[in-house]
């Protein structure tokens, strides 16, 4: 087994979070997993993108065109993974739009980002993360609901049981656990009814 | 002792851990990307089995901390990225001579691709330059393993060694075996040896002597490490550090037919190895990440002992010099080396008709430096001049980004004192300049420069943007903690010193032209911004945190603080009016100070949460 998953989003959302988590339970899990991030000036409000690879891997990095899914944490940010997409892969988009700060350039809506991507991409997701995520209380968990949509739709359950997720939830974010596994779970529903 | 278990690992923690499982008693580093959470670890981990570990005030100093304990006779480590190595240069080059008594470990954090550096330096030459043995891991378990070797090799032979990562073993996390950490070993004492201590020139002649002939020992040893073979075709891939994955991968998934070596030292290079695997080879590939270090030693090699096979590599152009390997950069290279197809060229691109524009990184919204940029603005219009602004190496050096442009030089820690100095004279006086260097970069190399600025007399302002931590790396304490940097400007006798809050943003301009008078009467001015980065101060007093909002009635569109302050959390709306994020907003009250209609109102207690916040 070998799944590359490209993480795509801005500095601050929680990226990294979600890929040790990810990591973490793949590992608990019985597969042997490489998580490449990016650390330092690279982080305060910019692009970010992590790079997480389970099962059979060796490299830290994904081949260009080699992501099996790629999951995006806001939607201008989609449009510049997809160096990273093949025809086969899946996306998985947060429907939230951050504003590139500086820029003069109008952006679009999300409605004609959304648009776009449909029309270009075979397999794609968009998720309520955002929205989700304050009705739990806090934009914070937006990466957790993300998680829980990337689980169901990829259907991870068949590599990585859910309590183990939930076991990696807990030792790897300390603060508000319950809410944080709330907003997984929330994230699953994505799966079912797309 | 041998309770080991498997865990989900950051390299620069597997290194740390390497160093803990060998028994280090004393580990020092300065904060620099890709290198930080190494020491982070020690500190935090380390502290309980009893190591001693700090934070030091620059690579020099940390070097002589963890280099002098291993004269003693305690194990030891020191940590750096690849530029902080520079600072270290010198001691790094007595080390050779002198020997250890204790294994030390010199660990360089190498940044190709230069995600948070000035430049891509690779540090093995440094190996080569000074005859010290470099050790080079290509993941996180390597990094683990071969940090415990290289401080066992360099005590079994009194030297130091190197430890070279780069950010894709640091900033990779996977699987790691760890094991407890061994007691610390501390020297007995000191054992007085001043012929081996103390380079004066007759000793060190005597100690180079010495030097080769460790090193011939040296380089017979590295052949007893764990190299990895992997038995193929008459191929040969030769590798060091993270390459040796990326070539693991084109054997295994993209049918690339080939033996793989990977040494474990690519200085020196393990010599009968090599030549046991060449032996069987008809044509030699090398990759490695940075420059030719191994490729060039490894010819040199092969012309000694007369044997004629092709070496393909970096001299071919079939990898790349600049950034990092990728599985992409590494297929292109090998299918031309050894005229095969690349099957990465077969997957399909998908292709949208919309790029979307570039997001730099950002002033973290409530940063302090955001408001320090905009009064020095303001404050240098208002007195007429146009300075040189001479930056530094820190968060703010994003101050050379629009609307704020005021870095216009920046080269290394500690530069904008010093390059100022060179322009004014070069100038014959001519430009006014403007030195900002960040509270920790002025302890590490700014201090020296503050004094001869002051001992030269050239006239300058040095704003010192004073967050109480060392931000870029991730907010560690550094000693604007314990010492007052304006104490220390006055102490040393400059013109005029004043510490001012950015966030009391008509009070920071006035001090700031009172400054800039200064100067244009040949003084040298010191302004210290003190304010809390907003990062950590949100961190330590998360239930104080207050927002602001903007009154939508009494907004007039005007621009003033989505265009001057550009904190991200202002949002100019279609109407131009302006919008806070309230998700964003950490209450820092520097674009309500801006705002000629008092449009942006708070929405709790300010002053609580300012002071909170000043505390730090």
């Amino acid at each position: 087994m070998r799944l590359s998953m490209y993480l795509a989003g801005v500095g601050g959302q929680g990226l990294i979070t979600f890929a040790t988590v990810l990591g973490d339970a793949a590992l608990r899990a019985g597969y042997k997993a490489l998580i490449a991030e990016t650390h330092g000036l690279s982080q305060r409000g910019g692009s970010v993108d992590v790079h997480v690879r389970i099962g059979d891997v060796d490299a830290p990095l994904i081949p260009r065109n080699g992501a099996d899914v790629i999951v995006a944490f806001e939607i201008l940010e989609a449009l510049r993974a997809v160096n990273y997409a093949n025809e086969n892969t899946t996306f998985i988009v947060n429907r939230r739009l951050i504003r590139p700060p500086a820029t003069k350039q109008r952006i679009p809506s999300i409605e004609e980002l959304e648009n776009m991507l449909r029309s270009s991409i075979k397999n794609v997701y968009f998720i309520n993360a955002y929205e989700d995520a304050v009705k739990l209380g806090n934009v914070i968990y937006e990466n957790m609901v993300m998680l829980g949509a990337l689980y169901s739709i990829m259907n991870l359950s068949q590599y990585i049981p859910q309590d183990i997720i939930e076991e990696a939830i807990k030792m790897n974010i300390r603060r508000d656990v319950d809410r944080n596994i709330k907003a997984f779970m929330l994230g699953l529903r994505y799966g079912n009814t797309t | 002792m041998n309770n080991c278990i498997i865990k989900l690992m950051l390299g620069n923690h597997a290194i740390a851990h390497g160093a803990l499982e060998a028994g280090v008693a004393v580990a020092a580093g300065y904060p620099g990307t890709p290198s930080s959470e190494i020491m982070e670890y020690l500190i935090d981990y380390g502290k309980e089995f009893g190591v001693y570990a700090e934070w030091s005030s620059n690579e020099k100093v940390a070097f002589e901390v963890a280099y002098g304990a291993a004269l003693a006779g305690s194990r030891a480590i020191v940590t750096m990225k690849h530029v902080g190595l520079n600072v270290a240069m010198d001691p790094l080059m007595s080390s050779a001579y002198t020997g250890v008594k204790g294994g030390f470990a010199i660990v360089t954090a190498d940044d190709p691709n230069m995600w948070s550096s000035q430049n891509e330096q690779d540090n093995r030459w440094v190996g080569i330059h000074a005859y010290i043995p470099v050790f080079e891991p290509y993941d996180p378990q390597s990094a683990k393993d071969f940090t415990k070797n290289a401080i066992e090799f360099s005590e079994a032979h009194s030297h130091p060694v190197l430890l070279r990562s780069v950010t894709r073993v640091s900033h990779v996390r996977g699987p790691v075996t760890v094991c407890s950490p061994a007691t610390p070993r501390y020297a007995e004492g000191y054992v007085k040896d001043p012929r081996r201590h103390a380079l004066i020139p007759a000793n060190a002649r005597t100690l180079k002597n010495e030097l080769l002939k460790r090193w011939s020992t040296i380089e017979k040893d590295v052949d007893q490490l764990p190299h990895n073979y992997i038995e193929g075709d008459r191929n040969l891939i030769i590798t060091s550090g993270v390459a040796f994955t990326y070539a693991l991968e084109a054997v295994k998934n993209y049918g690339v037919k080939a033996s793989v070596l990977n040494v474990a030292t690519p200085v020196p290079l393990p010599r009968k190895t090599i030549l046991n695997a060449v032996s069987r080879a008809d044509r030699v590939v090398v990759i490695e990440e940075g420059d030719p270090v191994v490729e060039q030693q490894l010819k040199a090699l092969l012309y000694e002992e007369g044997i004629r096979v092709p070496i393909l590599g970096k001299a071919e152009n079939l990898f790349n010099r600049v950034g990092e390997l990728t599985m992409n950069s590494v297929m292109d290279g090998l299918s031309k080396a050894l005229d095969i197809n690349n099957p990465l060229l077969s997957n399909h691109p998908i292709k949208v008709d919309y790029a979307p524009p570039p997001r730099p990184p950002v002033f973290c919204p409530g940063c302090p430096h955001t408001a320090s940029f905009y009064e020095l603005k303001i404050s240098t219009a208002k007195a007429g001049v146009k300075p040189i602004f001479s930056g530094d190496i820190g968060c703010y050096s994003l101050g050379i980004n629009n609307p704020f442009n005021e870095q216009d030089t920046l080269t290394d820690m500690g530069s904008s004192l010093g390059l100022g100095m060179g322009i004014y004279h070069g100038t014959r006086g001519k430009e006014v300049i403007v030195s900002i260097i960040g509270d920790s970069t002025f302890f590490h190399a700014g201090l020296p420069a503050l004094v001869n600025a002051i001992y030269n007399k050239t006239p300058m302002l040095i704003m010192v943007l004073d967050n109480r931590v060392t931000a870029m790396t991730g907010g560690q304490p550094n000693p604007t903690n314990k010492i007052d940097i304006g104490e220390v400007a006055k102490s040393l006798g400059a013109d005029y010193v004043s510490t001012v809050d950015p966030f009391e943003v008509k009070k920071a301009q006035e001090v700031i032209s009172e400054a800039l008078n200064v100067v244009r009467k040949g003084g040298v001015a010191v302004v210290v911004m003190k304010r809390g980065c907003a990062l950590e101060a949100t961190r330590l007093f998360r239930n104080y945190v207050t927002r602001y909002y903007v009154d939508e009635n009494a907004c007039k569109a005007c621009g003033i603080c989505y265009n001057l302050i550009a904190c991200p959390a202002l949002i100019p709306l279609e109407s131009r009016k302006a919008w806070i994020d309230p998700y964003m907003c950490v209450g820092c009250s520097v674009c309500a100070q801006v705002c000629p209609y008092n449009a942006i109102k708070p929405e709790g207690d300010v002053k609580n949460w300012l002071s909170a916040w000043a505390r730090m």
